[in-house]
């Protein structure tokens, strides 16, 4: 995308060592293979500060030392990096950093793998002088239930606080006192608890924060690190596994600057518990009772191929492609049943044509956007990683953010301008912010535009946000984020087709703009592009229309479907009308489960086979942008857990559909064959660090995509609107929303239970006092007869007349309200 | 040797702080000649053939920093520190406080100079009282339209606001100054970038001192070839010098660079008391290597003083005669940077902090002539390693101490060593250094 | 030297288990919060002066501290809420300065300065007399300052206060006295008892310039009048 830098050539300890220009000379120096010690620089967190002076060098012409994290450089200039000067320096920072230092490396967990350690080692004195008492803290403190801090060990490079501050932007962790007496800390003793807060044991150049699950676990020397992609959410974060005896010990990041900039979430991070729980299903079961291999496959393959098109499969976001390539192809192909769809099914065109690669943003296109869209979704409950890269882009100074959401989002207080639309209407805020932005263009090209409130409809106060939203929007410079919860209910198609509308109004099909699109599922893009979607094929390819989710849970009440496959897939807890699933489920003929644990829908199964975890699985996985990743296994499988894709490979070969694969490999390249924008696509290719399709000259093959011809323009009157009701004193819009810590994972992990939240209703203050509701009230937000238990919490940024409540928690879960938009808010 | 009294000039004259009182004396008048009569290039090279040096301890040509602000249409800024904290300093207080409209006045034109149209006087929060009549002097300001959005129906804007700050001396380093305006904890900032280019909220600054800025109305109004008929070829202009420790007539002495240091400590401010003899000197503040009875004789000037290996800094001299402990003084200058690094950078930090445990032991008699080694050695570790000056404020004098005056630190130890360690009980710091967060 | 205290296993567990998400600290909403008027509008003020907001973080850290007497934990998340910053923000800056108070201390503010001029010129003696006469701890006071046991004061060896021409020199309650002796500490304890001013004679404000207020002065300065319009 940018211009290759211009190069520079430079003297290091006399060797000739060509860099970028602008380079810092610490990164320059490694050029010609000559290591400055740092240990505050970390161009992850910003700007060099030059706190820790460990990386002075002498450079010809200045009198005085530099340092190397801060010093850009020129062409010409000569540095030397072990001269006596320098040496006495270097020896010098190392003697004061270790004048607090207690020095406990026999019993510090980073011993090992301590940069402290190995400067020590490598630059310093070797002794020290320092007779008179180190400081004393209380230790190790508990900073959260996740991370210890031992504050003697601490060097106070200022890397933690920096990322609470800098990247995170959460600002909870903080310097206190001054000089000598300086801590890190927080307000007054409360526990740092955000969303991405374990990166700072990573960051952290000693011991001083160490992770509570991996304290006492491992030395360096008892471990293999193993690269793989963690697939619990759609952020794909690449990951390194530490294994110590084939058990995942820690998740560290495996720095990819075009996915995750080199951070991870905390779900990411500390989520691996699971992998070994003791809850996991490790064998298959057939009635509920353990079953081997032959006997399960042969029970399956008997009531499938009685099911034969009257069979359904729903794939969840977990699953590669190569499982998703599988179970579509076991349907489509051995079973003749079109009814095969993900939890992020979208309407087949609309899929297509929100796939054309010269639309889609890659990630680091956000970094140089000039204006930012988020839309329909909050990043930090859904991608949490890109929360913070739209923020490393607005620090920047680079890009105007605008947030529009039917509910407030953690980005709001950095953005320009937000729109807050009512929950179910976003469909009729796209329609306006597109008629806005094709007024806009027209006017821009000399034509009188139309004003965005001529927008035929009830267009309430949507013209009014649209205007505000797209005037801060930059032609041909701008990316949309958006959730692909757009395309849900009644009004969903329309909403994404306007969503098409505003980024042709934009010119959002040129490099550098673009749309991405966050899935529910982990996977949710892979998916649908190796097919997993009704009516469209491998690669969109036109195919017979199948039933979606909600057909499938109506065929399944009416007895007109027999049998279902869940594939990492729990309906009843994540999918709205929870206990309609729940019905549907039992009164199916058979349920076929693929699952790691069991949970409300395994509960239904009459054979459960057992699922891979994510660090023991092969394969392949797409990004919301495009980009094919690389799943490798890093531990073995428990008990009898099999692939999963060679369990489907198998039952199609029961069911007399050969598919010919035989391995991963295999099944990629079958896929490659058959996606022709995935076209010659190899294991080897996509590599470590993935590739996107669209950045393939496959890519071009598929040009069609965008010129499949739109569908008539979407009528902006016709949407259903009949159920908007009035507002009265008691009837409040609901809308439902994915929390962060509101799923099965954080279930799964002993670690994370604490962030699982307990049911909470969101409401405007102005809502709050009419319906005389204080936060922390225990209420029942009721919905046709049925109720959940919530206590509210008053939120200013609410749209007044909407109500929020959670999805998918463990217990009041509103996925088991009926699909109702109404509700009541009712003190017990 | 008298005085030469210009920032000085009428300096206790009933009203001098008033407006009114100001504008009696002529105040206000080169404001209106900066505004009505002079192109603000021609307000810099003015100030720049003055030859003004800041006053604040570096010395640097005022308008040259000035020019260094790039031209064109951005937020600019003036800063004026008023962090005088530099143990031995208290010129600038009595210069505010006395006189806050010939800041005021300065403040205003060196901000047309420069374009900024914010000014801000950043002042120690200890000099409270000080802020209360510069707070008022600025209203008067105000009022009388010296300031403001259309300052003498001029169209030009100019907003000052006297900030406050809350006790930390590296506040008055000036990137520190910076972090602290900007409402963050005020650590010293990397440079480059350099104020001029990138300061206060990412835009180009001036900062200056006090004395620097008060000295800006008399050069408007009397011309670059008046100023440079002060002082020396190098220090032009006068200088107020601060003078206190073992002298008799402590206080601020506005004097031309170049006079011999004995007239200032023994002329003006009257020695040490009779019969005592000057043992140890800090020519510029207490960041100042120590100099001896034998340099009393060097000229008061900036170069004279660096030859002599210290320097004239802010222009502040701290005298102890010979009924003064070295090792006590090296340790009350220790603590003093011990206590103020800001803990930013490592050698600082560590250094002040393990210095000063040092010291103590000395001075408790605990030390043994080893340690003394390892004293001298540590600031060698620190000088030239830091992030700001703060580190070779502490490691300069006491570096100095340690080798002028090795003889009385043996003797010290020596002698606690053979009384016993009686002196145990009650040195301040016979605790190890805590803060509220360490274990209680 | 003092061994490191270990925090016990079951300490710890007992730590962790109090621990819950919403304990975190991340920016307080405003209108969870009783932020007293006063207090508010001069935060607010204190906002709308500077180009950033930002800025007026000592700013309101003084007026927490002038209104509660020091910057209670309560007061920094009142003053966080206002500026829409996190306490812990705020925490890391009142931390960094030496007149802002995280924890109580006494009514009246009695800062000794310790440093070099005045410690030459009997500065801990001078300590030691308003510690006696205030009622205060001696060594507390020369560490991190100490109050009295009936609160009404609060003493602190300070370094330079930038007033080495008043050595040895106190501030009492934000205003300067000096030169000071031993005697001068009880009269200024018994004068803030009674709630008078304290040590009125020995005010900075009303001290000449060393040099005379009638200066022998040499005056080369032509006037400056000459150039006024």
């Amino acid at each position: 995308m940018s211009a290759e830098r211009s190069k520079v050539t430079l003297v290091v300890d006399g060797v000739e060592v060509t860099a970028d220009d602008g380079a810092m000379l610490v990164d320059a120096a490694k050029e010609g293979d000559v290591e400055i010690p740092v240990f505050c620089y970390e161009p992850k967190l910003g700007g060099p500060v030059g706190a820790c002076r460990m990386c002075l060098v002498e450079i010809e012409g200045i009198p005085k030392l530099q340092t190397a994290c801060s010093t850009p450089v020129r062409d010409g200039m000569v540095v030397y990096t072990r001269t006596d000067r320098v040496i006495e320096s270097q020896s010098a920072v190392v003697e004061f950093l270790l004048v607090n230092h207690p020095l406990d490396c026999p019993v510090c967990d980073k011993g090992g793998e301590c940069p402290l350690q190995d400067i020590a080692m490598g630059w310093g004195p070797g002794r020290s002088r320092m007779t008179e008492p180190k400081r004393h803290f209380r230790k190790p403190m508990p900073l959260s239930p996740l991370v210890r801090i031992d504050r003697e060990r601490c060097i106070l490079c200022y890397r933690c606080v920096r990322f609470s501050q800098d990247v995170a932007e959460d600002e909870q962790l903080q310097l206190l006192e001054r000089g000598a007496s300086s801590h890190v800390g927080t307000f007054d003793d409360h526990p740092y608890i955000a969303p991405f807060h374990g990166n700072i044991i990573e960051l952290c150049p000693v011991g001083a924060l160490t992770a509570e699950a991996y304290r006492f676990r491992a030395r360096p020397w008892d471990i293999e690190d193993s690269g793989s992609v963690c697939t619990l959410c759609p952020s794909q974060c690449n990951v390194m596994f530490t294994v110590r005896d084939e058990h995942v010990q820690r998740v560290l990041a495996r720095d990819n600057d075009d996915v995750d900039a080199g951070w991870l979430c905390d779900k990411g991070r500390f989520g691996f518990q699971m992998i070994t729980s003791e809850e996991r299903i490790v064998e298959p079961r057939v009635g509920g009772s353990r079953a081997g291999w032959e006997a399960a496959l042969d029970a399956v393959a008997e009531r499938l191929r009685s099911a034969g098109e009257r069979t359904a499969a729903i794939v969840g976001g977990q699953t590669s492609n190569e499982e998703g390539y599988l179970i579509q192809r076991l349907l489509r192909g051995a079973l003749g049943s079109a009814n095969i769809t993900s939890v992020d099914e979208l309407e087949a065109g609309l899929a297509r044509r929100l796939a054309a690669p010269e639309l889609g943003a890659a990630v680091p296109d956000l970094d140089a956007a000039e204006s930012i869209l988020v839309v329909g979704t909050d990043p930090l409950n859904s991608i949490p990683i890109l929360d913070l890269r739209i923020r490393r882009a607005i620090r920047q100074g680079r890009a105007r953010l605008v947030v529009a959401s039917e509910r407030p989002t953690a980005l709001d207080g950095g953005a320009e301008e937000t729109a807050r639309y009512a929950p179910g209407d976003a469909a009729g805020f796209l329609a306006a912010l597109a008629a806005e932005l094709g007024n806009r263009r027209q006017a821009g090209a000399g034509t009188p535009g139309r004003a965005a409130d001529e927008v035929p409809g009830d267009g309430s106060d949507w013209a009014e946000g649209a205007r505000r939203i797209a005037g801060e929007l930059r032609p041909g410079k701008t990316v949309i984020v958006y959730g692909e919860r757009l395309g849900r209910g009644p009004g969903g198609d329309s909403a994404l087709a306007s969503l098409l509308e505003c980024a042709r109004a934009l010119d959002l099909a040129t490099a550098g703009a673009g749309v991405i699109g966050v899935p529910e599922g982990a996977n949710g893009r892979g998916l649908r592009e190796v097919g997993c979607l009704p009516g469209a094929g491998p690669g969109f390819a036109e195919a017979p229309a199948g039933r979606g989710l909600d057909r499938i849970k109506q065929g399944l009440l009416d007895g007109e479907l027999d049998a279902v496959v869940l594939v990492h897939a729990d309906p009843i807890r994540n999918l709205p009308d929870g206990p309609g699933w729940a019905e549907a489920l039992r009164r199916a003929r058979t349920v076929i489960a693929v699952s790691a644990f069991d949970d409300a829908s395994t509960e239904t199964a009459d054979i459960v086979f057992p699922a891979e975890s994510y660090a023991e699985k092969e394969g392949t996985v797409t990004h919301p942008d495009g980009r094919l990743q690389r799943l490798r296994p890093a531990v073995p499988h428990p008990g009898n857990v099999h692939p999963i894709w060679q369990v489907l490979a198998e039952l199609g070969a029961r069911l007399g559909h050969e598919t010919g694969i035989g391995s991963v490999p295999e099944a990629v390249a079958t896929i490659a064959a058959e996606v022709p924008f995935y076209a010659g696509i190899t294991p080897e290719e996509i590599g470590g660090r993935g590739v996107r399709w669209q950045e393939r000259p496959a890519a071009s093959a598929v040009a069609e995509l965008a010129a499949v011809p739109p569908e008539q323009r979407t009528s902006r009157t016709n949407l259903d609107r009949d159920d908007s009701g009035t507002l009265t004193a008691d009837r409040l819009r609901l809308g439902t929303y994915p929390a962060l810590w509101a799923d099965e994972i954080t279930d799964r992990n002993v670690a994370l239970r604490f962030l699982a939240p307990a049911q909470t209703v969101e409401l405007a203050p102005s809502d709050g006092e009419r319906l005389g509701l204080a936060s922390g009230d225990e209420v029942e937000v009721r919905s046709n007869g049925t109720g959940v238990r919530a206590r509210v919490a008053l939120n200013e940024r609410m749209r007044p007349g909407a109500v929020f409540l959670i999805e998918a928690t463990a217990a009041e879960n509103a996925n088991a309200l009926p699909a109702e938009l109404n509700v009541e808010v009712i003190k017990p | 040797m008298p005085e030469t009294r210009v920032l000085f000039r009428d300096i206790d004259a009933p009203g001098l702080a008033t407006i009114q009182g100001y504008r009696d004396r002529g105040g206000y008048g080169a404001l209106k000649r900066a505004l009505h009569e002079l192109e603000p290039d021609e307000l810099l090279s003015s100030l720049e053939d003055s030859g003004l040096r800041g006053r604040g301890g570096a010395g640097f040509s005022m308008g040259k920093k000035g020019s260094f602000l790039p031209r064109g249409e951005m937020e600019k800024y003036l800063c004026c520190n008023a962090d005088e904290s530099e143990p031995g300093a208290f010129k600038d207080r009595e210069l505010m406080q006395k006189n806050p409209h010939q800041l005021i006045e300065g403040c205003a034109i060196a901000s047309l100079a420069v374009g900024a149209t914010y000014a801000f006087v950043f002042i120690r929060g200890e000099y409270w009282e000080i802020a209360d009549i510069l707070d008022r002097a600025v209203g008067e300001a105000y009022d009388a339209g010296y300031l403001g959005a259309d300052i003498l129906d001029t169209g030009v804007r100019v907003e000052l606001i006297v900030h406050r700050g809350a006790g930390a001396y590296i506040c008055g380093e000036e990137t520190a100054l910076l972090d602290a305006l900007e409402g963050k904890r005020g650590n010293p900032r990397l440079k480059p970038p350099f104020p001029a280019i990138q300061g206060l909220y990412g835009g180009p600054t001036l900062i200056n001192n006090v004395e620097t800025l008060s000295n800006v109305p008399h050069i408007v109004n009397n011309g670059a070839d008046w100023f440079k008929g002060f002082g020396s070829e190098q220090s032009t202009g006068t200088k107020v010098v601060s003078v206190s420790g073992c002298v008799q007539r402590p206080g601020n002495y506005e004097i031309e660079l170049g006079i011999p240091s004995r007239e200032i400590i023994y002329g003006l401010a009257g020695g040490p008391p009779k019969g005592r003899r000057v043992k140890a000197w800090f020519p510029g503040g207490s960041s100042a290597p120590v100099l001896t009875e034998a340099d009393l004789d060097l000229p008061y000037t900036f170069e004279d003083l660096a030859k002599a290996g210290s320097m004239l800094g802010s222009g502040s001299i701290i005298v102890a005669d010979d009924t003064i402990s070295i090792p006590e003084l090296a340790l009350r200058t220790a603590r003093f940077y011990h206590h103020e690094s800001c803990g930013k950078c490592t050698p600082c930090r560590e250094g002040t902090n393990w210095t000063t445990k040092m010291l103590d032991r000395v001075v408790r008699g605990e030390a043994t002539p080893m340690d003394l080694e390892i004293i001298a050695g540590v600031q060698e570790k620190i000088i030239g390693h830091c992030l700001c000056v703060l580190g070779d404020s502490m490691a300069m004098p006491v570096g100095s101490m340690v080798a002028k005056f090795r003889d009385e630190f043996e003797a010290t130890i020596e002698a606690a060593r053979e009384a016993g360690h009686g002196a145990l009980d009650h040195s301040p710091l016979d605790r190890p250094l805590t803060t509220g967060a360490q274990a209680a | 030297m003092r061994p490191t205290d270990e925090l016990t296993a079951a300490e710890r567990r007992e730590l962790i288990a109090s621990m819950r998400p919403e304990d975190a600290e991340g920016v307080p909403a405003l209108g969870e919060l009783d932020v007293p008027a006063a207090l508010r509008e001069q935060i607010e003020t204190a906002m709308a002066r500077y180009p950033q907001l930002r800025s007026a973080a000592i700013p309101a850290l003084w007026a927490v501290q002038r209104h509660y007497g020091w910057c209670t934990p309560q007061g920094v998340r009142e003053a966080a809420a206002v500026m829409g910053v996190t306490p812990a923000y705020l925490e890391a800056v009142a931390t960094f300065y030496d007149l802002i108070a995280t924890s109580p201390i006494g009514r009246h503010r009695i800062l000794v300065c310790h440093n070099i001029s005045c410690w030459m010129n009997g500065a801990d003696e001078l300590l030691g007399a308003f510690c006696d006469a205030a009622g205060a701890d001696r060594d507390d006071a020369d560490q991190h300052g100490a109050s009295s046991a009936d609160g009404e004061f609060f003493v602190k060896g300070f370094e330079c206060l930038g007033a080495c021409d008043i050595a040895p020199m106190a501030s009492i309650d934000q205003r300067y006295y000096g030169p000071l002796e031993a005697a001068d500490a009880v009269a200024a304890i018994e004068a803030l008892r009674d709630g008078e001013e304290p040590l009125s004679d020995k005010a900075l404000a009303l001290r000449p310039a060393a040099g005379g207020p009638d200066p022998s002065a040499t005056e080369r300065a032509p006037d400056a009048e000459g150039h006024d319009a």
